[in-house]
């Protein structure tokens, strides 16, 4: 019953980011002329931003790019870490597990910003291009993660009793060890979700991937903050969208986890 | 009130304790007198936990209990008369990141704490060496030092009875203290609730394991399904047993003893034999030596061995689970690869390996049928169908009924997963079938009903070998030859009837010696 609730509740704080992101481009009008910067009521409901733009449109408007941008750079990282971490988990070949996770190591070390900022000023890539580097830098983390919890998995007697039925790498690998990593996996999917989140806002905040004056809740969180205290709700509105957006997704994944756990 | 009152350090009277309207424990009193060990035993599930931590106040989560429990000296509960607990898996009660010294320190400081402050330490550690050598710790200084990960399980027993008696606990909870453990532990754990015992302090015995009870206990309840069905002292119980389930737990234990597989092995080609294996951890470290050793058709040979012995290591080489040795492992005569995942199909059916651990073994999300199914699918090549008809009538035949096969490992309880092991293990149709520690853990009942399906097994005329690691003499009676392994050296092996009569090897002899003197001290 309870796991109910927090369905609910999940779906509830996700739907209002989702539902802005994915059709709030479809609700806006003709952009109306510029007013003030940093001004409240009179036309626009929840005042100007730092240009003198209507915030509500600009909410509308921003969600799209974050939101594909975050989800997509999370799913791709994962489709790279979580076969790498299968593959090294499971094999006793000590050299290709070295050869798959060292390189990754030596991945973690750089700081993922000053990564992306080197290649953006290479290659000054799109919003895809931005989203396949964001996967990039994401890959070590998840791959260590994923392969710690398939590490321990792969030692079960369950492995062994597998092998012992002849079993394929595949079901075992996928069927078996994967299945069992999917707590961990879902947690960390939760959190890595909200750093990607971010870690694209911060990207378009020093102009990789989107125009510094773009509609964009991350943007206009940064571009906003100075007057926080004129006009709060530029900052605040895109602020709590983006924060609805990873509590609903953890929520979720919690609720699924228990459902499961519980039968 | 006052006919009870006199003697008893702790009593239970008409306990009951529920769960969601059923009740695993009802209508159970227990009197505990000072200085006798009083047993509760039973099949798991029994409700022999229930009660021990009643004694202490503890109750399942959710629990509905009536019924009435005192100590002496009890104010405020329990807080005159402690009751000490050593659970069935002490590691899982002390704190992994302290050393002994300071778990003990902590329990010693409030008895010191009248002394001056100068003396209180000295004070303390001579409380914590005395609680330490009361409880059959020798060696104390190095002891204290340790972290508990790096003292043994019969260790880290010791140190929380420690614990309990530094408590100055006037009863203590022992929660089957042999389980799992071969004959020298037992008899040492007896020793030691014995010598505690003989200190004026109460004890009460949770156990399955008759040899244990009948060499300890003064009073004996025997418990099934929540209720207590015979009690008496521990002489009358086991010449006069008077209720049909303690007859049942008696005879069970004594079909053990006795029983044995009768058949004689036949000679000829070994289906299985093992030349110059040398097994090493690491790299580095040498853990089995066998120079030689032979299965034939139709046999059944028992590896016995302390825990270390390398027995379990023996029996993953045959399987192929542990590829880091040296020697021959051949199988009609044909060299076997050292890794299963070389071996072919026909191959890894023909050796089949059974866990110690069932539940740790299965898959813990897919239903036990399914899983126990995909042997003949994956070895035999049979369809889906035919596989599922097989194991069915498989798992039905070694006692497991269709509605359980449904379900998944999580609700099934050991017992009927280590069945289930079996059956999973059988559907391959194997020659040679290695069953690791299969029995040990489950209480007596329950293992004669998985040793009856092994011995089944064998005189069934299929041609299925077995081959059993057990650290249990009782168990290896079941075979037709033994073979010791003693620190990783096979010391001795031949016909069982031979081994168990006339042992040579002095390590065979004291194994025996210490089976035996359990095994006396229960009959005298």
């Amino acid at each position: 019953m309870t796991t109910h609730r927090r369905f609910a509740l999940g779906l509830g704080v996700i739907a209002v980011p989702l539902f802005l992101a994915l059709l709030g481009p479809l609700f806006t009008g003709e952009p109306g002329p510029r007013a003030t910067s940093f001004t409240l009521g009179g036309d626009h409901w929840l005042g100007t931003d730092f240009v003198g733009r209507d915030v509500w449109q600009q909410v509308l408007l921003g969600g799209r790019t974050v939101v594909v941008t975050a989800l997509a750079a999370t799913a791709l990282a994962y489709l790279v870490a979580v076969p790498v971490a299968l593959v090294s988990a499971l094999t006793r070949l000590r050299w290709l597990e070295e050869l798959l996770m060292r390189p990754l190591d030596v991945l973690l070390a750089v700081p993922s910003l000053l990564l992306i900022l080197l290649v953006a000023s290479v290659l000054s890539p799109g919003a895809a291009g931005l989203a396949l580097l964001v996967a990039l830098v994401n890959v070590p983390d998840a791959a260590r993660i994923v392969r710690a919890a398939a590490g321990e998995a792969a030692a079960r007697p369950a492995v062994e009793a597998l092998r012992m039925q002849g079993e394929s790498w595949w079901r075992i690998a996928v069927g078996y060890v994967g299945r069992s990593t999917m707590r961990t996996l879902a947690a960390d999917a939760g959190i890595r979700l909200t750093g990607v989140l971010y870690l694209v806002s911060t990207a378009a905040f020093l102009g990789v991937g989107v125009a510094p004056d773009a509609a964009d809740w991350a943007v206009m969180v940064d571009r906003n903050r100075t007057g926080l205290f004129v006009q709060p709700w530029a900052v605040v509105v895109p602020a709590l969208l983006i924060v609805a957006l990873t509590m609903g997704t953890n929520l979720l994944f919690d609720a699924a986890l228990e459902k499961k756990g519980r039968r | 009130m006052s006919r009870t009152t006199d003697a008893a350090v702790a009593e239970i009277r008409d306990l009951r304790v529920e769960i969601d309207g059923r009740a695993i424990v009802d209508g159970v009193d227990v009197r505990v007198l000072p200085g006798k060990v009083t047993a509760l035993v039973g099949a798991s599930g029994s409700g022999k936990t229930t009660t021990g931590l009643a004694l202490l106040g503890e109750y399942p989560p959710g629990a509905r209990v009536t019924g009435e429990i005192r100590r002496t000296g009890d104010g405020p509960v329990g807080y005159d008369g402690p009751v000490g607990y050593v659970p069935q898996h002490p590691a899982a009660v002390l704190n992994p990141a302290r050393r002994v010294s300071a778990l003990l320190d902590d329990i010693a400081r409030p008895h010191v704490r009248h002394l001056p402050r100068a003396e209180r330490r000295t004070a303390a550690r001579a409380l914590v060496l005395r609680a330490l050598s009361d409880a059959q710790l020798p060696d104390a200084e190095a002891l204290l030092r340790r972290y508990p990960h790096q003292l043994s399980g019969g260790q880290q027993q010791r140190v929380v009875l420690a614990q309990a008696l530094l408590l100055g606990a006037r009863v203590i909870v022992a929660d089957e203290p042999t389980t799992g453990q071969d004959a020298l532990t037992k008899s040492r754990v007896v020793e030691q609730l014995a010598a505690v015992a003989a200190r004026g302090i109460a004890i009460v015995l949770l156990s399955h394991d008759l040899d244990v009870v009948r060499a300890l206990a003064d009073e004996v309840l025997v418990m099934r399904a929540g209720r207590v069905v015979e009690s008496g002292p521990v002489e009358r119980l086991w010449s006069a047993p008077r209720h049909e389930w303690t007859r049942r737990l008696l005879d069970e234990q004594r079909a053990v003893q006795r029983g044995g597989v009768e058949a004689e092995a036949q000679s000829g080609q070994p289906v299985l034999e093992v030349r110059d294996l040398i097994a090493v951890h690491n790299r580095r470290t040498t853990v089995l030596r066998a120079p030689h050793l032979a299965l034939h058709p139709g046999e059944c040979l028992a590896v016995v061995g302390r825990s270390g012995s390398g027995k379990t290591t023996l029996a993953r080489c045959l399987a192929g689970l542990h590829r880091d040795h040296e020697g021959e492992i051949l199988l009609d005569g044909a060299p076997l690869p050292r890794s299963l995942r070389h071996r072919s199909r026909a191959q890894l059916a023909a050796v089949q390996y059974v866990f110690q651990d069932a539940r740790a073994a299965f898959d813990e999300h897919r239903p036990v049928l399914h899983q126990v199914a995909r042997t003949a699918m994956r070895l035999r090549g049979a369809d889906e169908r035919a596989a599922t008809d097989e194991a069915s009538a498989t798992l039905n035949r070694l006692g497991l009924p269709a509605d359980l096969a449904h379900r998944r490992p999580g609700e099934l309880s050991g017992g009927e997963l280590q069945r289930a092991a079996l059956a999973r293990a059988l559907l391959a149709r194997p020659r040679v079938l290695i069953c690791d520690e299969v029995t040990s853990g489950l209480d007596t009942v329950t293992r004669r009903g998985i040793l009856d399906v092994l011995a089944g097994l064998v005189g069934d005329g299929e041609d299925l070998s077995l081959v059993l690691i057990t650290h249990d003499l009782d168990t290896a009676r079941l075979a037709h030859r033994i073979a010791v392994l003693d620190a990783g050296e096979l010391v001795e092996q031949g016909p069982a009837q031979r081994i168990l009569t006339a042992p040579r090897h002095p390590f065979t002899i004291s194994l025996m010696e210490t089976t035996e003197r359990l095994e006396a001290g229960a009959r005298t």
